[in-house]
């Protein structure tokens, strides 16, 4: 049998679960608060994401201001409110953990979430009475309707505050250890959490920026802002970092949560790695502007150079899982090429959302990197490639990721237990193949010109008869993935909601831990077949994305610029 | 080891600043927003750096909020 | 002293991992499309412009556009122009057709250009064979919830430099080509330009790719290639 010969599964319950529940009360009762609004918000987002699937689907109809109303609340709630709700809560807690002793600057944490519900509270409201504004809230679509956009800009600007509050007080409970002399430096995941409550107050100024002249102006201080839209880019693209930045460095507390394994590599390549996200970002960040009229060609010749950087980061933590996790394996007995990935607690529902979540990153990449080429840009971008693409990352990544955190903190928080783990376990397999779907359908609409954000695809019967086929399917896959997320959320709720009825039930974990010695003297082919299958992937959908954009019955020439 | 932390911190500054410059200098570039954001940005984690210096030195637990 | 680990498991390789999909150049090259990415290119852009809008103001090109180039008002002007020229009355717009002003297009830009501030074309094309490869100039206008004109009637084979400016707020003005579209984004008052030859006749539908408000979905118009 080319796996792991039946290594005693030892329980889980290391470290970060003891750190968790010993923390004090008042950081508990804060950290319940986030984690319950977040997942208001993932619920609220989840609800108007579906109905928002099955009207694009053509399976219902709605007027079409409710329904760019419900693409509005969609987003959000499910990209603003629940991604930094959760963000804000985990760093919170991982921090706690970190120090032992809990939260520093605990007014500032408890400011912070004040402010952040409260800007939760506005945007919800706004977003559901105001004028539809989508979830980057251009100002341009309401120039009569003032309040809609200043209310808007409001809520997000309350969010930005209170990430920062937030960010502060992890700041400062990371660094309490130091301060005491109890410790000289971080660990990696100490750094990744320092360097990411950095981003998150970064990404606020960068929110300020987009925002507050929408605020002004509604108020009357201020001129109308014209250039929203390359604001919100800068924003949108910080955006794109921080979850995935939390990701990786949930992947790291979970890897070594549920197997023992921490990074064979040294704590020092990690934190080059995190390190290196924040590098990245800037640089790469060009890419959302390619059809933008009055981006200039050289921006967009070095734009396009440089977002091929965009992944580095993030397969470079990849890897150094991957290869600490096999090679641990392998110490332990693990053979076979692939056998070692059936060892792992596949049976803890932790374990099946960071897994697949890995699958989910991987198909997702693929399509990124089509769409991160300034020359097919005119046949991708504002199509339903976009969302196609992105919700494997949104919800089969990210999503998922922060839920399998819920799964672990959660119990270890409250002392209860986690509901079903065996039904759990079961639902990332299914969310993926929905999304699977989705995104395959989406993709394919989007390459044939579906456009993103609207409801009705027809043009009076001048469409492709393929579009509206296309978006049934799309539909089909949200209803599935929506379908079993669903369940992952009700089990997570029913967690935090239950108390300490039962005393923490242990789920399965192994101990790869090994000696330095032991270990990586035996090939770990994992990572590298993964990463060359990902390039492969790149180069089959980019050839053909090329050759579909050569094969159109036009020839163009962008404004006399021919080469 | 700790320095390797602070030089980190300190790679981020040099990066962002300098693309904050390019956009400031170059104003065809037509992003004055990359200025704001990367360029506060760069603030940010010079204070970090800084701050990651200062709690390394004062071992005492001198201004430490207790919790 | 020799590194006891297999070389997949070392760091070197590892971080050597991360840069993976860096690869993906080898692609791009392929297709010409790195180092020299080329999207369209629009006339507000900074770069200079070849051939963009000649006349009066060509020795103004040299980086600042702004100057230089035609405003959004001077758009609407030649828009009005090319629209009053060419309308026919059907309702579509023939850059080719006689105008009800007595002009002819000879092919060319001019006609389209008449009387508007910066001109004709004077200095462009001067490659002499004939206007199968001299860009006929086209008008059209974005502006909730319609595009003007929104039934064009163009040739094919012949090139045609669209002009194309959103009159209010951010919209699309995407054309749908069959397998796939070509996805143009306008913003409000500044002038896209691209120069387009349809290799195919048959009727493309034209359409608002950008969230532009509630009748954001009838945004449509049609171009007939003969
Ligand atoms: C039940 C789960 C979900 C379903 C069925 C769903 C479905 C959809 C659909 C159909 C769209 C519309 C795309 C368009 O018309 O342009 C959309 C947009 C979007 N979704 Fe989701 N989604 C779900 C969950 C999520 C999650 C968890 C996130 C983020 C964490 C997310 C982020 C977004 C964003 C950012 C948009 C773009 C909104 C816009 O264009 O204004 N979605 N979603
Ligand atoms: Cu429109």
């Amino acid at each position: 049998m080319d796996t792991i010969p039946h290594d005693a599964p030892i329980m889980a319950g290391s470290g970060l679960t003891a750190r968790i529940r010993t923390l004090p009360r008042p950081d508990k009762a804060l950290l319940n608060l986030l984690f319950g609004a977040a997942l208001l918000a993932l619920v609220l987002g989840l609800a108007d994401g579906l109905l928002t699937a099955l009207a694009r689907a053509g399976a219902l109809t709605f007027f079409p201001d409710d329904a760019y109303r419900l693409l509005t609340v969609h987003g959000v709630s499910v990209f603003f409110y629940w991604l930094y709700l959760i963000q804000a809560a985990l760093l919170l807690a991982l921090a706690a953990a970190e120090n032992s002793r809990g939260l520093a600057l605990r007014p500032a944490a408890w400011a912070g979430a004040a402010l952040m519900l409260a800007g939760f509270a506005v945007s919800e409201w706004i977003s559901y009475t105001g004028t539809p504004l989508l979830y980057d809230g251009s100002p341009e679509l309401a120039v009569d309707d003032p309040r809609s956009v200043g209310f808007f800009a409001l809520g997000y600007l309350l969010l930005s505050a209170g990430l920062t509050a937030s960010a502060v007080s992890g700041i400062a409970t990371l660094l309490q250890p130091r301060r005491r002399g109890e410790a000289e430096e971080f660990g990696a995941v100490g750094f990744a959490l320092f360097a990411w409550a950095g981003f998150l107050i970064v990404s606020a100024i960068a929110a300020t920026n987009a925002f507050l002249p929408g605020l002004l102006w509604s108020l009357g201080a201020g001129p109308f802002p014209a250039d929203h839209g390359t604001e919100w880019h800068i924003l949108f693209h910080n955006l794109h970092y921080l979850p995935l930045m939390a990701t990786v460095l949930v992947w790291y507390v979970l890897t070594r949560h549920l197997t023992g394994v921490t990074s064979i590599h040294g704590a020092r390549l990690s934190k080059i790695v995190f390190a290196a996200y924040l590098v990245f970002v800037p640089p790469t960040s060009l890419y959302h502007m390619f059809l933008e009229p009055n981006l200039s060609e050289g921006v967009r010749v070095v734009g396009s150079l440089l977002s091929l950087f965009v992944s580095v980061p993030t397969l470079a933590a990849f890897a150094i899982i991957v290869s600490s996790l096999e090679a641990s394996a392998r110490a332990h007995g693990a053979t076979g090429v692939f056998g070692w990935i059936r060892g792992l607690p596949w049976g803890n529902p932790a374990m099946a959302n960071m897994g697949w979540a890995v699958v989910n990153m991987m198909v997702g990449l693929t399509f990124a990197f089509v769409l991160i080429q300034g020359e097919l840009a005119p046949m991708l971008s504002d199509t339903f490639f976009v969302p196609g693409y992105f919700h494997l990352f949104a919800v089969g990544v990210l999503t998922q990721t922060f839920l399998a955190a819920l799964m672990v903190l959660l119990p270890a928080l409250n002392g209860g237990h986690l509901w079903r783990p065996a039904l759990l376990a079961r639902m990332p397999a299914l969310v993926t193949a929905g999304l699977l779907l989705f995104a395959a359908a989406g993709i394919a609409a989007g390459t044939m010109g579906v456009p993103r954000r609207v409801f009705d695809v027809g043009y009076g019967g001048m469409a492709p008869a393929a579009w509206p086929v296309l978006m049934a399917l799309v539909g089909i896959g949200a209803s599935l993935f929506a379908a079993a997320l669903s369940v992952s959320v009700y089990g997570v709720v029913r967690t935090l909601l239950s108390g300490r009825k039962l005393s923490a039930m242990e789920l399965p974990a192994v101990d790869w831990k090994a000696g330095q010695n032991r270990i990586g003297a035996a090939p770990a082919w994992t990572g590298p077949a993964s990463i060359a299958a990902l390039v492969a992937a790149m180069y089959v959908f980019t050839i053909a994305a090329f050759q579909l954009i050569q094969s159109l019955p036009v020839a163009v020439i962008g404004g006399g610029h021919g080469h | 080891m700790k320095n390797d932390e602070v030089r980190l911190m300190l790679a981020i500054v040099a990066v962002w600043a300098a693309l904050a410059a390019v956009y400031a200098l170059v104003p065809s570039l037509g992003m004055p927003g990359y200025v704001r954001v990367w360029g506060g940005g760069a603030v940010v984690f010079l204070l970090l750096a800084a701050v990651l210096t200062l709690s390394g030195r004062r071992g005492d637990g001198g201004e430490a909020p207790r919790s | 002293m020799p590194d006891p680990r297999h070389f997949t498991t070392r760091r070197g390789f590892i971080a050597g991992l991360g840069f993976g999909a860096v690869s993906l150049y080898g692609a791009w090259a392929a297709y010409g499309a790195a180092p020299l990415p080329f999207g369209h290119t629009p006339s507000a852009t900074p770069e200079p412009e070849a051939h963009g809008h000649g006349g009066s103001n060509g020795d103004s090109h040299g980086g600042h556009a702004a100057a230089a180039a035609p405003t959004a008002d001077d758009f609407r002007l030649e828009h009005e122009t090319f629209l009053r020229t060419y309308a026919q009355t059907d309702g579509s717009v023939d850059p080719h057709a006689a105008s009800h002003g007595g002009a002819r297009s000879h092919g060319h830009a001019h006609g389209a250009s008449q009387g508007a501030p910066h001109g004709g074309h004077a200095d462009e094309g001067h490659d002499d064979d004939g206007s199968a490869t001299e860009p006929v100039t086209v008008f059209l206008m974005a502006q909730k919830f319609a595009y003007s004109p929104d039934l064009l009637r163009l040739k094919a084979g012949q090139a045609y430099r669209f002009r194309m400016m959103a009159d209010d707020i951010t919209h699309g003005a995407s054309i749908q080509l069959g397998a796939a579209s070509r996805i143009i984004r306008l913003r409000p008052n500044i002038i896209s330009e691209q120069t387009i030859t349809f290799t195919k006749p048959g009727e493309y539908l034209v359409y608002c790719t950008v969230y532009c408000g509630q009748a954001h979905d009838a945004m449509q118009g049609r171009i007939i290639i003969v």
